[in-house]
């Protein structure tokens, strides 16, 4: 900005979101607004059920939000058609999450090019920085190997190496550590501060109270707000 | 890459999916056979009629060739008139009639099929081995395989054929010592038909009917720019008391009687085409299911509903593809062996065949079967590519 404050590269305003469960409508988020600056690492915390994973959704546009605005870099969600915010999810935003969900019939190569190859990124160049990528993430020696032939942590890796294959502005993670050990969680804590060093923007939803201490700042949420920011 | 995610999905479960390509396989092989039987027993017909280039036949008034004993009295006169003519480039009269043989050794009767002809035309047969019958040979016979195995005879012995049996004195009118001259493969006769051939004199004298000049049939071949409605019109009207069927003609009326073939040819195949469409969409949607979490995590990283769905309808095209590959192999084997049998029916040529691959038909059916597998995982497809993204992860989630 003009006055040098720093535009935030994601920035939601008055978040709510309901759904029906049965016969009843759920309050998952109740005007919820956060906004993230370039390079900052926000860690979003919470007991089950709080809105947290709904608040990651809307922010990364995998859901519209019942009310309230979503601007990534700028560009207001809401204002985008299905095939625009699919694009923007590929090119500007990178996704893990809990499960990782890896195609367990690629490569944890391949899985890295998948992004890359939607993106029309050329063969040889995609390839090139999915391997350069696995290295980053420290698998440089699992190229070849399927997802199902990969423990937890490694999956988690490639997952977070299929989240930098666009090169994104900013990554969202849910619960990343949440299906790993205490000793695999600890290298994805590490390498998600090595991220942020980088120059990345990281929001992460977790109720890891180490993953939540390495982040900057702290939003805590319960039912559906955030407590204090 | 997605199509080789497309593709490598179908390994997620071998055995579902090899199950899967064979009943495809099985499909595909029934439509190969029932395109190829559709038109293939016309196509065969046709070819038959024309394997020796006459193009019509002349058969007797209200009749089919060989339908009836019915026969065409001074059949020279015919042929004579015939011969005048500028379009006719030949014609040969065909004389069919039951007769007999003495099996040399023991001397029984054994019956045969005698054709009398013009040797000259070669219009009936394939020479195997010995010599044809040379123009005007009065004392030669061919003899057809099953014949010569009947009557024990090769080339170069001596037969003895009997006409037709006299109903009163209950014995040989006629009786003639006749030399093979050679074994012979006779073009319209069908699997195991003992026959035997002599000129047409001979044979008429054989069946009795020398005297007022009888032919089952004429073959006539006409200069094939003049083979057109316009010759058969004119034939028709220059022989009032002659029955003149075109080779289409007659391919019609043989149409006509197996209307129920290509009836059923339809019915199997489109059963074939709905089968496969019933086994891509069903091994694909189940596919598509299973795999609703990634597809949704897919679409959350940014791969487009294009893409999905391209996935998903590549994995039905490559199921189709496999599946119609085996299926042309199995449908080959089977058509081969189901026309052995249906030829065996007697009364049909062996020379036919009901299964007859046609190239263009066959690129149809492949191009049908393909559109199928395709337009059977639009389904699926779809459903993959409108996956709600957030709910399902949340489904997933927990």
């Amino acid at each position: 900005m003009s006055d040098g404050i720093r535009a935030p590269v994601l920035d939601g305003r008055n978040l709510r979101k309901s759904y029906h469960l049965a016969e009843q409508t759920v309050q998952a988020l109740r005007g919820v607004s956060l906004s993230v600056a370039p390079g900052e690492y926000v860690a979003i915390v919470g007991p089950s059920g709080c809105g947290k994973s709904t608040l990651l959704q809307l922010l990364g546009g995998i859901d519209a939000p019942t009310g309230g605005t979503v601007s990534v870099l700028g560009t207001e969600l809401g204002q985008l058609s299905d095939r625009e915010l699919t694009h923007l999810r590929l090119t500007r935003l990178g996704f893990v999450f809990q499960r990782f969900h890896l195609l367990p019939v690629l490569t944890a190569l391949e899985n890295i090019e998948l992004p890359m190859a939607e993106a029309g990124v050329a063969r040889a160049e995609r390839r090139e920085r999915a391997r350069a990528l696995l290295d980053y993430v420290g698998l440089a020696d699992r190229a070849a190997h399927r997802a199902t032939q990969l423990s937890g942590g490694e999956m988690q890796r490639v997952a977070v190496a299929r989240a930098l294959a666009n090169r994104p502005a900013i990554i969202l993670a849910d619960e990343p550590t949440g299906e790993l050990d205490a000793a695999t969680g600890r290298e994805l804590l590490a390498l998600f501060r090595r991220l942020n060093a980088d120059g990345a923007t990281l929001v992460v939803v977790t109720h890891d109270e180490r993953l939540a201490a390495e982040a900057g700042r702290v939003v805590p949420m319960l039912d559906g707000m955030i407590t204090c920011s | 890459m997605s199509g080789l995610g497309g593709a490598r999905n179908l390994l997620r479960h071998p055995l579902r999916t090899a199950l899967s390509v064979a009943g495809i396989a099985v499909a595909a092989a029934m439509l190969l056979d029932m395109v190829m039987l559709s038109g293939g027993i016309e196509r065969s017909f046709e070819r038959l009629l024309l394997a020796r280039g006459f193009q019509y036949r002349l058969s007797p008034r209200g009749t089919l060739p060989f339908d009836t004993e019915a026969t065409i009295p001074n059949v020279s006169a015919v042929v004579t008139m015939l011969r005048r003519d500028p379009a006719v480039m030949a014609v040969t009269p065909v004389l069919g009639a039951a007769i007999f043989g003495r099996r040399r050794g023991d001397d029984s009767l054994v019956t045969l099929f005698g054709y009398g002809f013009d040797p000259s035309t070669h219009a009936l047969d394939e020479m195997l081995r010995g010599r044809e019958l040379a123009e005007g040979d009065s004392t030669g016979i061919l003899l057809g395989a099953p014949a010569a195995s009947l009557l024990r005879a090769e080339p170069c012995d001596t037969v003895t054929i009997v006409g037709r049996l006299d109903p009163e004195a209950a014995a040989p009118a006629v009786e003639r010592r006749l030399v093979v001259r050679g074994i012979v493969r006779w073009i319209y006769d069908y699997r195991g038909q003992p026959s035997v051939g002599t000129t047409l004199p001979l044979m008429q004298r054989l069946a009795q009917v020398a005297s007022e000049d009888r032919a089952s049939l004429a073959l006539v071949k006409v200069r094939d720019e003049l083979a057109t409605p316009a010759t058969t019109a004119r034939l028709r009207r220059e022989l009032p008391g002659i029955e003149v069927n075109g080779v289409a003609d007659l391919v019609r009326h043989f149409r006509e009687r197996l209307v129920y073939f290509r009836q059923l040819a339809l019915i199997l195949g489109s059963v074939s085409l709905i089968v496969t469409v019933l086994l891509v969409t069903t091994l694909l949607t189940i596919g598509v299911n299973e795999r609703l979490g990634e597809i949704a995590t897919m679409r959350a990283i940014g791969v487009s509903r294009a893409s999905v769905l391209r996935e998903v309808m590549i994995e039905g095209l490559v199921l189709v593809v496999i599946g119609g590959g085996l299926g042309t192999a199995l449908g080959l084997v089977t058509a081969r062996y189901l026309d052995a049998i249906l030829t065996s029916f007697p009364g049909l040529p062996a020379a036919f065949s009901f299964f007859v691959p046609r190239p263009r038909p066959l690129a149809l059916a492949g191009m049908a079967l393909l559109v199928t597998g395709a337009l059977a995982g639009l389904w699926p497809a779809w459903l993959a590519s409108r996956a709600p993204i957030a709910e399902t992860l949340r489904a997933e989630a927990t």
